[in-house]
């Protein structure tokens, strides 16, 4: 709520012209009801001709377009104020997400951080463009009808004074007494439509269990029963409405009894003052009973505008780079771990610390089990996220020294599931590398051992594959991944081994590749071969985090209890 | 429109509570502007000081006015969302008799479970059909048309002037607003569509766009998305917003005009001015009855878009049933046989499974291995008519699949996916699907066989399953088929979440009991084959290699180096 009514004052030009709007709107109000008073009067009581009458029916005209006018102006600002605050959450959002550690993204919460960059964000609107401009006509419309009112009959004024806040009144009490019932509906609503999604996406084992017809009767009756627990509470709701309305009822009667009895037995008010009244009263109950639906409506905003909040304040972590050149002379740099450690927020998983050195050219694999923080570490080598204690060392200076564009032109990253960007095939290979030449594009492609499928391709190189294009399966995306590697030459590889599933084409191709760009590399593996463990210079064995060894397969099968187990354990488990 | 037509006719099995909505609103219209003309004449008949008796009448009258205003409103409230709320539960059913005849096949051309949900999100925005669009209008024209009558008593020009009220806020101006709303509509949802896209990249393509240092351009591109998309948002608004401007002002000049005329014939003599107020505050309250019509435009777009989309989808044309259908045999192991199938997806040149002929034969274990992608998996769905228009013939115990009936042949067996549906409700209720009246002790026996004792069958299952591990909803699955009974099983990698050391186990519980059954398995794995009676190996949709394991093995050929990269995989 404070972050949605900051922005809105933050608006001042706005502001300032749905003020403007809301008094200039009083006065059309008013205006509109003297003027129609005024002809009435003319005609009915001082009988005169209707010549005399047309200067009020001009002035009329110009009130009622004016007030038309200002109801635009004032859906104007309240729509452009709704468009600004949506960008404004939106750019932070995005600004946050960009900036995030690659660890935040990593952590499969991809698809709700969608869902807050476009509903969320989405969802502020109603409190910019109706709660907003809806307020501050409240604040001040009905004062000024209450000044005119006082102004002709001090008394209609007293009785609008007394009975006008009970509107708000009864409206809090209403709102206290079924906020937490409507709450609970609502919850009840999303899981209702949930479960009928649940049963669609069923649909398929339903009906290998002949169960389809069944469930079909299920869906009506849940259907027609939840429909009677909603009605119960939207009763509840619509007594609440009916509240309203006989208040603003009751007292417009008690001012209209109380002025036909003044001006029949007391005659002590003019017919005009009288109708002038009679037409102001109502306006000035509706625009108090207004603020209710538009309070209703910004609820809904506010809600949505604390999931973003929450979005922006989650993990301030960020990764800072320096602006140091990182000049690659003849070999890749040296890279050193020193005392790192890398540690979640929430789950209390801690990684490190870690120390070693990745001597160039070296071929270093990581191992251990699921979960014991070899992807974590990966990230760390790669400058993806940052220890927070501890630092990474590249060629003798902490990594984040060095401009940020200078580390990612020496690295490739392979991972297990390459992610395909919306574009041309050879758009996708020559990510890393900006105008690269078509032959290039292809000798990276024929060294990856995919120019072949590229070629069965009607559109070949040009052919769309991503989000919007073709799907290709994970060996073809694998040699995709390969063929932005041979085209970018880089000087270190981080590879994430891929476990199985792989057709023996693309496994013997990974292998060879591997092999070829390990002699200008150094590479840096998430093994899961053994044959890829036993010809790495340097093994990193993780357990839960720690790094229990270090050294070579032989050394290690000597030394290392734990990886003695694992080797024997896996050749065992397959005499079985 | 048609498919607009459709939702009509659920609507209009709601009778009753449409005939109540109208007549409660229309009442609440009426005595709105009985309300208001009586204390217009009310405030008339004061100024000339008549006597106080009927002054009394009058504001007894306008009390009841005002209270059958309040509470016709009430009534017209509840019964429009009891209709609404019904309405929404005849479109689930008839949506999903629809569905229901196209599953699965309908889910493998829409593959992503994005469209159902969208599909509920079309549902749920059908309710403002009934609500906004299809009854507030008739409410309009009666509440119009008996004011006009009643006009007509006093003055018949102020009834034409009525009327072109009527015709311009009700009719004119709305429709001139729907044709502009359905255009920035379609750009509304395209700049939606093309932000949504773009924002999916940024996140799931992040940390390679990190490396590639793309970071900065996709941001740049999102917020330009974005932008895009606010503006077209904002002219969205700005639209309704004129819309319903447009519409104040229309009515409040009309009433302008009622003032004028009325003013005109006062002066001339030809109506009494004590009727005048009264006239001019009907003309002030009827058009509040209009107000509904500037948002007109904005739901039947909406629905007409909602209800276009939910019914193109169940029109999708899939094969056809036999004529005459034959039945499988009950409680008999059949044997399977391809010959020389050919399938490609639609929309696709490569051909997902090409020339490919096997023979299982009665009572035996077959398992089809392969690389992800190879086709191993369609194969099975193929058996399963789960894909039409198939080339060339698949039979089942001698009977040409295309004879056989979806239903039929579902009834005779025991399938695992590799996705399995569980629905929300206990473990019993997603066990009992395929046991339905079977005692406590069978389900738990089922539980006990596929290690899954430590549940027990009161345990609470969320939807899609979301609290079960992998390895759990596949061994709650191979439960599932167990307890079908059936004497053919389909099985597409039922244990491939599953640890080694389990599988192993369950692998034995399976042979036990399909000991004389009839046996698909589609594995990754190829560890614990070797009791198969013939395994099957599928490259690129084709069958590279058949055999038993021993066979394959001694052969060293593709299913032997497949079986050494296993090997050597370590974790």
């Amino acid at each position: 709520m404070k972050h949605l009514k900051q922005f809105a004052f933050s608006q001042r030009s706005i502001m300032v012209v749905l003020v403007c709007t809301s008094l200039l709107m009083g006065a059309a109000i008013i205006g509109q009801a003297y003027y129609f008073v005024a002809v009435i009067e003319g005609v009915f009581l001082k009988k005169l001709s209707f010549d005399a009458v047309i200067p009020l029916l001009v002035g009329l005209f110009a009130v009622l377009v004016l007030r038309a006018a200002l109801t635009y102006i004032s859906g104007r600002s309240g729509v452009k104020l709704a468009s600004r605050a949506k960008i404004s959450f939106r750019t932070a959002l995005l600004n946050k997400f960009a900036k995030n550690p690659v660890q935040a993204s990593m952590q499969g919460q991809s698809g709700r951080k969608i869902s807050i960059l476009m509903d969320a964000s989405d969802d502020v609107d109603s409190y910019f463009s109706s709660y907003i401009p809806q307020m501050i006509q409240t604040a001040i419309v009905p004062l000024l009808i209450l000044a005119a009112v006082f102004y002709h009959h001090i008394y209609s004024g007293l009785i609008m004074l007394i009975t006008a806040p009970f509107i708000p009144f009864f409206m809090a009490l209403i709102g206290v007494m079924t906020k937490k019932k409507s709450e609970e509906q609502l919850e009840k609503l999303a899981a209702f439509s949930g479960r009928f999604l649940d049963t669609l996406q069923g649909l398929t084992t339903l009906k290998l269990f002949g169960r389809a017809r069944k469930q079909r009767e299920l869906i009506e009756e849940s259907s027609l029963g939840f429909r009677d627990a909603t009605m119960e509470v939207l009763k509840v709701a619509f007594v609440s409405s009916l509240m309203l309305e006989f208040i603003s009822m009751l007292s417009i009667g008690l001012i209209a009894m109380e002025i036909a009895i003044r001006l029949v037995v007391y005659e002590s008010i003019s017919f005009f003052s009288a109708f002038f009244i009679l037409i102001l009263a109502p306006e000035f109950y509706q625009f108090l009973k207004d603020a209710g639906s538009a309070f209703h409506a910004g609820r809904g905003s506010v809600v949505a505008a604390q999931k973003v909040t929450d979005e922006l304040e989650k993990d301030p972590h960020q990764v800072e780079w320096g602006n140091r050149p990182l000049t690659i002379t003849s070999s890749p740099p040296e890279i050193e771990l020193d005392e790192s450690v890398f540690r979640y927020k929430q789950e209390g998983f801690a990684l490190g610390p870690i120390s070693t050195s990745i001597a160039p050219y070296s071929q270093t694999a990581i191992v251990g089990r699921t979960g014991s923080g070899k992807s974590t570490l990966l990230h760390l080598i790669a400058g993806l996220t940052a220890p927070q204690e501890g630092e990474v060392k590249v060629a003798g200076q902490s990594l984040f020294k060095y401009e940020e564009e200078e580390w990612f032109n020496q690295l490739s990253y392979i991972s297990q599931h390459p992610y395909l960007f919306s574009g041309t095939i050879a758009e996708n290979i020559s990510i890393g590398a900006n105008g690269a030449a078509r032959e290039e594009i292809i000798r990276a492609a024929e060294k990856a051992g995919i120019a072949g499928f590229i070629q069965t391709l009607k559109n070949g190189y040009d052919t769309p594959i991503g989000e919007a294009g073709r799907g290709l399966s994970g060996g073809e995306k694998q040699r995709i991944a390969l063929a932005r590697a041979f085209l970018k030459r880089p000087s270190i590889i981080l590879f994430d081994e891929p476990t199985t599933g792989l057709d023996l084409q693309t496994e013997r191709i990974l292998q060879q590749s591997l092999q070829e760009l390990s002699r200008s590399s150094t590479v840096i593996t998430v093994a899961h071969r053994l044959h890829t463990i036993q010809a790495a210079d340097q093994i990193l064995l993780l357990e839960e985090g720690q790094l229990i060894g270090k050294g070579t397969h032989e050394e290690l099968i000597h030394s290392v209890p734990y990886y003695q187990d694992m080797v024997s354990v896996q050749q065992g488990g397959e005499k079985q | 429109m048609k498919d607009l037509a459709t939702v009509v006719k659920l609507v209009v099995l709601e009778r009753k509570d449409i005939f109540l909505s109208v007549f409660f609103g229309y009442l609440a219209g009426i005595a709105a502007v009985g309300l208001f003309a009586s204390s217009g004449y009310l405030i008339s008949r004061a100024a000339l000081i008549p006597p106080l008796y009927a002054l009394t009448v009058l504001i007894a009258i306008l009390k009841l006015f005002g209270f059958t205003r309040a509470i016709s409103r009430y009534a017209e409230r509840y019964f429009s969302h009891r209709a609404t709320f019904s309405i929404l539960s005849h479109l689930r059913v008839s949506f999903y008799k629809k569905l229901e005849p196209l599953a699965p096949q309908i889910f493998q051309k829409y593959r992503s479970g994005d469209l159902l949900s969208r599909i509920v999100g079309d549902v749920e925005s059908l309710q403002n059909f009934f609500l906004r669009v299809y009854y507030p209008p008739i409410v309009l024209v009666v509440v119009f048309l008996s004011t006009i009558v009643f006009t007509t008593f006093y003055s018949a020009a102020l009834a034409v002037v009525l009327l072109a009220g009527l015709l311009l806020t009700g009719f004119v101006v709305p429709v001139l607003f729907a044709v502009r709303q359905k255009r920035i509509n379609t750009q509304v949802r395209e700049q939606r569509g093309i932000l949504s896209t773009e924002a999916a990249e940024l996140l799931y393509g992040y940390r390679d766009l990190k490396i590639y240092q793309k970071v900065r351009e996709k941001e740049d591109q999102l917020l330009l998305a974005s932008n895009d998309y606010v503006y077209e948002q904002e002219k969205e608004g700005l639209h309704s917003t004129l819309s319903h401007s447009m519409n104040t002002m229309v009515s409040l000049i009309v009433s302008w005009f009622v003032l004028g005329v009325g003013a005109w014939l006062v002066a001339e003599g030809d109506l009494n001015g004590i009727f005048l107020a009264m006239l001019v505050m009907i003309s002030l309250t009827v058009f509040e009855n209009a107000t509904p019509m500037a948002v007109f435009p904005v739901h039947l777009e909406d629905s007409r878009h909602a209800s276009k989309r939910l019914f193109s989808v169940v029109r999708e044309d899939i094969g056809k049933e036999p004529d005459s259908p034959v039945k499988l045999p009950i409680d008999q192991a059949p044997s399977v046989l391809f010959s020389g199938v050919n399938f490609t997806f639609p929309g696709e040149s490569k051909a997902a499974i090409s020339d490919v002929s096997l023979h299982v034969a009665q009572g035996k274990k077959t398992a089809i291995v392969g690389a992800s992608g190879s086709g191993k998996s369609t194969l099975l769905q193929l058996l399963l008519k789960i894909h039409p228009y198939v080339n060339g013939e698949i039979a089942l115990g001698g009977v040409n699949l295309e004879d056989v009936e979806q239903e039929d042949l579902w009834a005779r067996s025991n399938v695992v996916l590799q996705e399995n549906h569980f629905f929300y409700g206990s473990i019993r209720d997603n066990l009992a699907i395929a046991a339905e009246g079977e005692a406590d002790e069978v389900l738990v026996d089922a539980l006990h066989k596929v290690k899954l004792s430590h549940f027990s069958l009161e345990d609470e299952v969320l939807e899609r399953g979301e609290n079960l591990s992998g390895g759990e909803k596949q061994r709650l699955a191979l439960a599932r088929a167990m307890l079908k009974g059936e004497r053919l099983w389909l099985l597409d990698e039922p244990t491939s979440s599953v640890d080694a050391l389990t599988e192993q186990a369950l692998y034995e519980e399976l042979f036990d009991q399909a000991e004389e059954d009839t046996l698909i398995l589609v594995s990754h794995r190829l560890a614990g084959l070797e009791r198969m009676d013939q395994i099957i190996v599928m490259d690129h949709g084709e069958v590279v290699e058949a055999g038993t394991y021993g066979e394959l093995m001694r052969h060293q050929g593709y299913f032997y180096e497949m079986k050494q990269i296993e090997k050597s995989v370590f974790l």
